[in-house]
């Protein structure tokens, strides 16, 4: 028995606005997730490509006066992805080394979109598929969904608050290390009009984010809610980009044998590999990664194509759809 | 300290609500007005309660029907119920991977207290519940009974006017059912909650309630005050016995007087107080039969349960 029981005492405090309550939610999700050891160690993991990168933009920025830009500039040229790429950019990769102030918005683009375009996509793959299978499958299976939704908060906040957890997971994985990489460009650079001539790529950069992130997201999730297993949502998961993955290549290298893709120039095959083909389409990956080529400006000779950009529309309104239905549906006594 | 009760103010009003499944009528115009006290819902499996409850707090929209929840017009204005209303589920439910202590201040923060604030609070909460040391401990670990108790301090942590209890005491020892419901009689009594406590637990209900509702098959059956559905329909006593009421009952039977006998220690005397209450003393003297109590006759409330449930 205790010593003192003050018993029920009434409370009648400030209430916060109705709306932050799918804060509350998120909050708490990224306090659950972040407990997790391997989150933390993959995060670790994937800033160092972005460390690799802010090294690139550094040098480039310290040693433009010098040669060392033309330097890098003409070792690009002699790389026949990196001239496909310029290509398609409307760059010049000969004239470049003579001027390299003048394409420095094309090499900032070039290393944010390989960091975001690699290392960054393969990794929020992993980012994803650690925390996302567990974030409403969990909810489902010890009905937590219950508490949350018996308070302010409807079935969209409630998918809102668990999709925040993973967008601001990924916009610690891409959009902030792009974008301090950026600004450690601005601040080495000793060229005023550098600010002039980049100013427009930290918006590429969020946009670039938000191509993954929206998506991604939504996919995890409907997978997360169609099971009260997080693991076969997180099979589900890795299952979709590895058959994806496959599939494309296996579609595109047959196609591309055909039109003797192996008799063309090293430059020609990296066209060929990096323009837009519908195969893509099966391929998250293939197609994730040519959005974001497009909103980096390193695609701007392709004819443009709305189709990706439809896929990736269609597939975010049906997943986030789908979780929504299905945390509706449960709530069916 | 007990609260009074004399406004008179309506909890909720419900007028014909309906709610059908699949086809399967659930709620079948369904018109209630609850006032303020500790009101019991009882009902056999599948009669409608947790549908109504669920309803009530807009987690199953209804097909049809209107009404009033704590003076806000409902269903339109159900996110604004959800703020005062605190809910304990009848479901096992939890967030996984949260301490107890986590679990009732992210409930708190969800009603909108803020998070300094919401943990203070939710340690008052967690020592009104007797939580204990527990509290620090991740809730997947807790025993039914703990979880009982943690979903109590979850629905009380934002203070909210009217605390609808689902099945509360299911996974309670004895003792901590007790506790429980001194709990739930303070509240109404000396805090002036209302509280709707859906039971199967008729004890419960006698134990804590102000009034009845009893619902079979989506409708409801009855709702009257707990004096009124214990009023037997013909005065009389009764009387507890160390054993041989058969006796009694012959001996008082042979003097004109009414009774029945319940068991071999219980029986039922009819008539009013001033008339028969002499007669029994002297009988049970006679008799040598032990008298350890006598008091007003009452229906028991699962007598009533059972004719409501039975009756078309």
């Amino acid at each position: 028995m205790p010593l003192l029981d003050i018993g029920y005492r009434p409370w009648n405090g400030q209430r916060t606005p109705r709306w932050t309550r799918a804060l509350v939610l998120a909050a708490t999700g990224i306090h659950l997730v972040w407990k997790g050891t391997w989150l933390k160690r993959g995060m670790l993991f994937m800033s160092i490509p972005a460390l690799v990168a802010g090294l690139f933009v550094a040098t480039f920025e310290q040693a433009i006066d010098r040669a060392g830009p033309r330097e890098i500039i003409r070792a690009m040229n002699r790389n026949p992805q990196s001239r496909s790429v310029a290509k398609r950019a409307g760059v010049d990769l000969s004239q470049a080394a003579q001027d390299p102030q003048s394409y420095r918005h094309f090499a900032w683009s070039y290393i944010l979109f390989y960091l975001a375009r690699y290392p960054q996509a393969l990794g929020i793959i992993v980012i994803v598929g650690l925390v996302a299978p567990r974030l409403i499958s969990y909810d489902l299976r010890s009905r937590g969904y219950l508490l949350y939704l018996s308070r302010p908060l409807t079935p969209w906040e409630y998918i809102l608050g668990k999709a925040a957890v993973l967008y601001f997971l990924l916009f610690l994985v891409t959009a902030l290390p792009a974008l301090l990489i950026f600004g450690v460009g601005l601040l080495l650079s000793n060229d005023p009009t550098a600010i002039a001539q980049t100013w427009d790529i930290p918006l590429r950069i969020l946009l670039a984010s938000l191509v993954l992130t929206i998506p991604t997201t939504a996919v995890a999730l409907a997978f997360s809610a169609m099971t009260q297993e997080s693991r076969y949502a997180g099979f589900a998961w890795f299952a979709l980009w590895v058959i994806g993955a496959v599939t494309y290549y296996s579609l595109w290298a047959v196609s591309q044998t055909s039109q003797g893709f192996y008799s063309q120039s090293d430059t020609d095959r990296f066209d060929a590999m990096n323009q837009w083909s519908n195969y893509k389409l099966f391929s998250p990956y293939e197609t994730l990664g040519y959005l974001q080529q497009q909103i980096f400006g390193l695609a701007i000779k392709d004819p443009w194509t709305w189709t990706p950009w439809v896929l990736v529309t269609l597939v975010s309104i049906a997943g986030y759809g789908y979780a929504y239905w299905r945390v509706s549906r449960v709530l069916k006594v | 300290m007990s609260f009074d009760r004399s406004s008179g103010n309506m909890v909720f009003q419900l007028e014909s609500v309906r709610k059908s499944y699949s086809g399967k009528q659930v709620l079948n115009d369904v018109s209630l007005a609850i006032p303020e006290g500790v009101v019991g819902l009882l009902g056999p499996n599948g009669c409608g309660k947790s549908t109504l409850i669920k309803s009530i707090l807009g987690l199953v929209s209804i097909d049809s029907g209107k009404g009033k929840v704590l003076g806000l017009d409902w269903p339109n204005q159900v996110r604004i119920v959800r703020d005062l209303v605190g809910y304990l589920p009848e479901d096992d439910c939890y967030i996984q991977g949260l301490q107890g202590i986590e679990s009732i201040q992210m409930m708190a923060r969800l009603s909108g207290l803020q998070k300094k604030e919401a943990l203070r609070r939710s340690h008052e909460v967690a020592d009104y519940c007797d939580l204990g040391q527990e509290r620090y401990r991740n809730v997947e670990t807790y025993s039914t009974g703990m979880r009982q108790k943690l979903k109590f301090a979850q629905a009380l942590v934002h203070d909210p006017k009217w605390i609808i209890l689902d099945e509360p005491t299911t996974g309670l020892d004895p003792a901590q059912r007790e506790q429980f419901l001194d709990r739930i009689y303070a509240l109404a009594n000396e805090k002036g909650k209302s509280i709707l406590l859906s039971t199967h637990i008729l004890h419960d209900v006698v134990h804590t309630c102000d009034y009845v509702v009893i619902m079979a098959a989506g409708r409801i059956r009855v709702f009257d005050s707990l004096e009124n559905l214990q009023r037997p329909s013909q005065e009389g006593l009764q009387v507890s016995l160390v054993s041989g009421s058969q006796k009694l009952c012959d001996a008082l039977g042979a003097q004109g007087i009414g009774c029945h006998c319940k068991s071999d220690s219980e029986l039922v005397v009819i008539g009013d107080e001033k008339n028969t209450l002499d007669h029994i003393w002297k009988t049970s003297v006679q008799q040598q039969v032990t008298v350890l109590r006598i008091e007003q006759a009452k229906n028991s409330l699962e007598q009533a349960f059972l004719e409501a449930v039975r009756s078309k």
